[in-house]
This record gives structure tokens, C-alpha cells and sequence, in this order.
């Protein structure tokens, strides 16, 4: 007998904020055509050590180094590094104290680099009991976020699906996610977009039944055996016309894109796509193949020295690389994706 | 975002028609390798004999895009295809009764005359209206894709062996519109029969019989 009520009891608690999130993240998505707002890209992927801080240090100084204004953002409340990748050992100012409210006005909080162009809101010092930010106080940071005055704002989540990664996920323009060639990290990567798409569609939901039916599908032990989200989709499809209209235009708005870092083979490279085709085959999401990094021993000489790789080894075979995808992203719309035969 | 039984042999290889022979030729070794049972893309979402059958329509789509000839016939059969989908309207055209008078769906003012009584929607008078459109649980199953098992529990009214509320009225209102009933009327009727039979029946039974 199926028995549901219990399991979606914490479910529901967050619908009401959930659905200003939703407004708010809908709003921003569709404004980003918006030439006065920054671009907000932000760069998650599940699992910890992946790379994100030292892929979103780079192509920061990689896009700043090409005259654009740059802000790198470490949302990584409870295991702020960006700060050191970026060559500021101790910050004076902290997003913990936007989350605390000690400060109300993030622009304050922006810190200099020693490179021309970037700047940086570090994330160290948060609370050990409560780092991350209330619900309310969330959708107030994201809102500052948009405000930033920066072409781009990247934001270095932490690892995890905690819901406010997802939030910050969900925000942004173009969600990135750093993956490496380890069943771990590529594991949690599905786990992650999964969450970010099964949270994001389930604000698009307008009514309370398929919301909880989503919420039932997140369960990945569920008993109505639902896996993936296309066999949500045939679910609420069944359920409810207009909702599964919903979804499908929920599913081809969500594209999360892929950056496998630490490449050491053909494989490795291929990868990416291959994880694209498993996106589309069984999730029906269209996730985008952005580029990789490979593996290069400068990487790890360059977060030694506390600087962007391509402010040190501006020359190195993972500089060329990450600047390639630096160009993608400011290309963007134009067929921002890479083609198997490109590589 | 079609499901796999639904993708044509350039969806499955991820290429499109204007593809090279060259092309053809990586997507399928890329598509290969993405799909042996312990691709590291893969092995973590692929649950037993997903991947297999993912290959098997690999295969099957190479066989075809392979060889000129083949491909050349396959692509005028999508052609026609697509042709013939244009006038097709009906998107999601609800099963044809033997008798093309009910195919329009009645409208409930006739039905509620047909009927023996008015009341509730309960299982029976489903029944009793699927029969007469002259269809087998079958072609209901067929139709709004809700298993056979679950549309008998429905007429049987065996609530406690049918799932949570949320699905139950999809499936009625599902069953309902089939046999050309206003499916929301009748899931409001019959769902509250539901309820009730699900109030008194919260008890665990450990010897239902099947």
C-alpha cells in the first residue's frame, strides 16, 4: 500500500517562499538579455574537490583578463576557498556578514584582487552554527546578486544539494557543473542536476497535487518506482494535461552545462558528451557540453602559489583550455555547446 | 525529450539527417560507448538492461544509417511519415467505440437518462458505461495508459488497494473521459466514495484477499 503523507511532511513547508524564489529566478532568467544586469553563472556539481573553486577563479581571471568586469562570488558558506584561489589570504569582509546581517549592502563587501578587472565577495568566517542564510534572507542575496555592478557575477557553490545550493543553482543564467572523470563525481553530477531540475520544476507546478507529486518523485526510493524525470513527465502527463504542458516547457528551459575538469585521455574528454546523451536519453534533459580542462601539474602549482593558473602559467595547456571556455561563455546563445567531431 | 521507443534512428545515434557517412560513424562508436553496462557515464542511472536495450536500437539504427540504400529508404519513410502526421489532428484521440454513435462521448445530460438512477459515479456505473461503449479494460489501459490491475480495482472499488488520492482521481478522471463521461464531475463523486471507503478501511489487513 502506498502510504505518502509522512515522507513529503517537510515538503510543503517552503512552497509559499518557494514560489517568490520561482518569480524571482523566472524573472531573472528572462532578464538576462538585460544589458545593465550581470550575467550570473553559477558553478556547482555535487561533489567536493571537483574543481569548481579553481574553475571559477580562472574563468574569472580569464574574462577579466579580456577587459571584462568580473565578480566571483564564493557562496561556499561552510568551506570558503575561492578567496585563496583568487590570492587573498585573509579577507577583511565576508558574505557571512550579509547572511548575519551585520551588512545589508553587499556592494561593501566586494573586496579587490591583484588582478585588474576581478573582484571578489569571499565567504569565510560564516557561523559554525548556522552558516547558511534564512529562506527570506536568500532571496534578498539574490536579489543583490542581479544588482552587482559586473558584466559577469560567478558564483562558486559548495558541494551537496542543500537547498540553498540548489537556489543559487537555479537562480542563474546558465548553471555550470564541474565534473571529473571518477564515477564519484559524475555520480553526484546526475544527482545534482537531478535535484536542481526536480526543484526548479517543482515551482512550475501550479497546483498543489502535482507539486506533491513531484515531491514524491525527489524520494529516489519512491514507491511508485518513478527514476528519472521523464517517467515523472509520463506521470503528471497522466495526471493532469495542463501541468504536463508545464513540465515539458519547465524541461526545455532547464540546460545545465558541463565542464569536465582533470582530463587525462580521449576518454575522458568524451565523457561529457556521453554524459549528455545520458541526460537526454533518460532524464530528457538537455544539458550543454561546455569544454574541459585537462590535467596539467601547473594547475596544482598554481593554487600552491594562492593565484589563477592563468595569471601564473597564463600558457599552460589548462589556461588555453579554460580561456576557450571563457570565450564560450561570452559567445553565448550562439551555439555556446561543443560538437563531438570539435574535439 | 521523446522517450526512447518514440526517437527515430538519427535521434538514437544523436546525429541528424544531414549527417556525413563520417558522422554516421562517430556518433554510433560515441553512442556505443556510452552504453556498455559499466560506462562510467552511465552506470549510475542505468538500472538492468536499460543499457542493453539502448544498444540493441544502436545497432539496429547503424544497421539502417549504414548503408546508403537503406538509409536512403528509411529516410523517405520518415518523409512519409511526417506527411501523414499533418492531418492527424488529434493528438491524443480517445479510442473508438464499436458503435461510432458513442464516439463523440455522450454528452452527461443523455447519459444521466441512460442511466438506471443518478447518485454517485461509483465503480459499477464506470463499468456499466465502459460496457456499453463496448470496451474491454484493455483498450481503457491502452488508451490513458493506467494499468489494467488499477482500472479493475476502480470498478471494484477495492480503495484499499488502490494508491494515493492524488493518482486515484487522475486515473478516474482519466477513465472517465475515455468512456466519454465529464471526467472532473465524475472524479468528484467517485473520489469521495473513495475517501470514505478509505476512512472506514484504515485498519492493515493482513489477509486481503487478492
Amino acid at each position: 500500500m502506498l502510504r505518502l503523507e509522512p515522507r513529503i511532511a517537510g515538503a510543503q513547508v517552503d512552497i509559499g517562499m518557494g514560489e517568490r524564489l520561482n518569480k524571482l529566478s523566472a524573472k531573472f532568467r528572462n532578464g538576462s538579455g538585460d544589458a545593465n544586469r550581470a550575467r550570473l553563472i553559477p558553478v556547482g556539481g555535487g561533489k567536493g574537490g571537483v574543481g569548481k573553486s579553481f574553475i571559477v577563479a580562472n574563468l574569472a581571471a580569464s574574462l577579466a583578463r579580456m577587459g571584462h568586469r568580473i565578480i566571483a562570488v564564493d557562496a561556499d558558506l561552510e568551506g570558503a576557498n575561492l578567496h585563496t584561489c583568487m590570492g587573498i589570504s585573509k579577507p577583511r569582509a565576508s558574505l557571512a556578514d550579509f547572511v548575519a546581517q551585520r551588512e545589508e549592502d553587499l556592494g561593501k563587501l566586494i573586496l579587490d584582487t591583484p588582478i585588474p578587472n576581478l573582484q571578489l565577495i569571499a565567504a569565510t568566517d560564516g557561523n559554525l552554527g548556522t552558516p547558511q542564510p534564512s529562506q527570506s534572507r536568500r532571496v534578498r542575496l539574490m536579489r543583490e546578486l542581479r544588482e552587482l555592478d559586473a558584466e559577469f557575477v560567478f558564483l562558486d557553490l559548495g558541494a551537496g544539494t542543500h537547498a540553498a545550493v540548489m537556489d543559487y543553482f537555479m537562480v542563474g543564467d546558465d548553471g555550470v557543473i564541474v565534473i571529473t572523470p571518477e564515477p564519484t563525481s559524475v555520480e553526484n553530477a546526475y544527482g545534482f542536476i537531478r535535484a536542481a531540475f526536480y526543484r526548479r520544476l517543482r515551482l512550475a507546478m501550479a497546483s498543489h497535487d502535482m507539486r506533491k507529486v513531484v515531491t514524491i518523485a525527489m524520494d529516489q526510493r519512491n514507491e511508485r518506482g518513478i527514476r528519472t524525470p521523464l517517467e515523472l513527465l509520463r506521470e503528471i502527463q497522466l495526471l493532469d494535461a495542463a501541468e504536463g504542458g508545464r513540465f515539458v516547457e519547465t524541461m526545455g528551459a532547464f540546460r545545465p552545462r558541463l565542464i569536465i575538469n582533470d582530463v587525462r585521455s580521449a576518454d575522458d574528454i568524451k565523457l561529457g558528451f556521453s554524459i549528455q546523451s545520458v541526460c537526454r536519453k533518460f532524464f530528457g534533459i538537455q544539458a550543454e557540453y561546455l569544454g574541459y580542462v585537462n590535467h596539467d601539474e601547473s594547475a596544482r602549482r598554481s593554487v600552491r602559489a594562492m593565484r589563477p593558473l592563468i595569471d601564473v602559467y597564463p600558457r599552460s595547456d589548462a589556461s588555453i583550455y579554460i580561456s576557450r571556455i571563457a570565450r564560450k561563455l561570452l559567445g553565448d546563445g550562439a551555439g555556446g555547446q561543443l560538437r563531438e567531431g570539435s574535439v | 525529450m521523446k522517450p526512447l521507443s518514440d526517437q527515430n534512428h538519427y535521434e538514437i545515434l544523436e546525429t541528424h539527417p544531414g549527417a556525413t557517412r563520417d558522422e554516421i560513424e562517430r556518433a554510433y562508436r560515441l553512442a556505443l560507448s556510452t552504453y556498455t553496462d559499466d560506462s562510467l557515464a552511465g552506470y549510475s542511472v542505468f538500472a538492468e538492461g536499460d543499457a542493453a536495450a539502448v544498444r540493441e536500437r544502436i545497432e539496429a539504427a547503424y544497421r539502417v544509417l549504414s548503408d546508403s540504400r537503406s538509409r536512403g529508404e528509411y529516410d523517405a519513410k520518415l518523409a512519409a511519415e511526417r506527411e501523414e502526421d499533418l492531418p492527424a489532428a488529434e493528438p491524443s484521440a480517445p479510442l473508438v467505440p464499436a458503435d461510432p454513435a458513442k464516439s463523440e462521448g455522450l454528452p452527461m445530460g443523455e447519459f444521466v437518462q441512460l442511466d438506471d438512477g443518478t447518485g454517485d459515479f461509483d465503480g459499477e456505473r464506470l463499468r456499466h458505461f465502459r460496457i456499453r461503449g463496448g470496451m474491454e479494460i484493455e483498450d481503457i489501459a491502452r488508451v490513458t495508459k493506467i494499468s489494467p490491475t488499477y482500472l479493475r480495482f476502480i470498478e471494484e472499488e477495492r480503495f484499499a488497494d488502490l494508491p494515493d488520492s492524488v493518482y486515484v482521481r487522475g486515473f478516474v478522471t482519466a477513465y472517465a473521459n475515455c468512456v466519454g463521461l465529464d471526467g472532473k464531475e465524475v472524479a468528484a463523486s467517485y473520489m469521495k466514495r473513495y475517501d470514505k471507503g478509505r476512512g472506514e478501511r484504515r485498519k492493515p489487513r493482513f489477509f486481503d484477499s487478492r
